[in-house]
């Protein structure tokens, strides 16, 4: 879906309550939700609760967003990963009512994402498609590096050297 | 490992979710007050949001869009910019109103309320205050909220993140001007060294049974 056009649908979710632009906005941006928690090793059931949570969040605090500032790609990126943290710390507890530290955490909204654009293109660029899939691997599906070496086939110390030489071609671009 | 790979493979745990509570706001503390940090995060967070247009589109079976708008509406239509977005000051209030305990003189700390594996404290030092010559049995991770210290390896502002473990050994001295208030995340206890040593490590141990 066109940047344009995801921009007008949210500013219609936000101002005008818009049902129409919302269903639009979900049919683009569910399955996409869907498919993340499922590769973050949810099961259906799980996957389909949380990306009702995501697309909830989207449609309660679309006046949150600003597209001067934020891809609204990356900001459902965030509030998919922070529903997932909840779930395990949900989870990992028997007392849910305790308050969430997330609901508290710094929004990091201050920046732009278009301004970082170049940083991030130059990145993409120079790694190559292995390390791209190692850092999705590894940092955006939460794989384990022994589920990552048994996924590729090779040596769990190959997994970590190679990552560590990712990052560290990462951090060169970052400073 | 130096550093900044340091710093930078928490900023990348933080944005992939991996960090558990403490390491959470700890670092989201560190890019509240670090614009560097902060704008890597968000390098990190768009380089991973992308990978969500390469996904293959799996469309949920038993959710319509319709399932998604039964919750409340946000109050505030329009942004709430008197918000404060300090996260450690969202949770406990005015950290000057914290209930400081006190360690030895001039030396104050507050466990934060977290239940996770990692320790989370505030720390207060007056002016010229040290902690004796100490090392580390895991990492500790020091962030400066206010004020300044120095070791023999630097000096640290407000913003700036100290990374130590078993190969630092270091006497932390607040500034004398302003002291300093720092938020620190230790893995494991610190190991006392010097004549002191001892005495501070048995203490640390007889702590360790009213945790």
């Amino acid at each position: 879906m066109e940047n344009t056009k995801i921009i007008d649908l949210v500013k219609k979710i936000s101002e005008e309550r818009d049902e129409e632009a919302f269903s639009q906005i979900f049919d683009y941006i569910a399955p996409k939700i869907n498919s993340y928690f499922i590769k973050n090793n949810f099961n259906f059931e799980q996957s389909e609760e949380l990306t009702q949570d995501v697309l909830s969040t989207i449609w309660s605090k679309a006046n949150l967003f600003n597209p001067e500032k934020s891809k609204f790609i990356t900001w459902s990126f965030t509030i998919a990963r922070n529903k997932k943290i909840d779930f395990y710390r949900k989870t990992k507890k028997n007392d849910v009512n305790e308050d969430d530290i997330r609901s508290f955490l710094y929004p990091n909204d201050d920046g732009n994402d278009y301004e970082i654009e170049s940083t991030i293109n130059k990145i993409k660029e120079e790694l190559d498609q292995n390390q791209q899939k190692l850092i999705k691997m590894s940092f955006f599906e939460q794989k384990s590096h022994k589920n990552i070496a048994e996924e590729l086939e090779i040596p769990l110390g190959t997994v970590k050297s190679r990552i560590r030489t990712t990052l560290n071609k990462m951090q060169k671009l970052l400073s | 490992m130096n550093l900044t790979v340091q710093k930078n493979e928490l900023i990348f745990d933080y944005s992939s979710g991996n960090l558990g509570e403490a390491k959470s706001l700890f670092t989201s503390m560190y890019l509240y007050l670090n614009r560097v940090a902060a704008k890597k995060s968000s390098i990190f967070d768009n380089i991973l949001a992308d990978n969500l247009n390469d996904l293959e589109n799996i469309v949920p079976k038993n959710l319509k869009y319709s399932d998604c708008i039964k919750g409340k509406m946000e109050s505030s239509h329009k942004k709430n910019n008197t918000k404060d977005l300090n996260p450690l000051s969202s949770l406990l209030g005015d950290i000057k109103n914290v209930k400081w305990k006190s360690i030895y003189k001039g030396f104050k700390e507050y466990s934060l309320p977290i239940d996770d594996k990692d320790s989370i404290k505030l720390i207060k030092m007056e002016p010229g205050t040290s902690v004796p010559f100490h090392s580390h049995n895991g990492k500790e991770y020091i962030l400066v909220l206010d004020g300044s210290f120095s070791d023999q390896y630097g000096e640290y502002n407000k913003g700036d993140m100290q990374i130590n473990d078993q190969k630092i050994k270091h006497i932390p001295t607040a500034s004398d001007k302003n002291g300093c208030i720092c938020l620190s995340i230790t893995e494991k206890d610190v190991v006392f060294l010097g004549k002191f040593g001892l005495v501070l490590n048995l203490f640390t141990f007889i702590k360790s049974f009213f945790k």
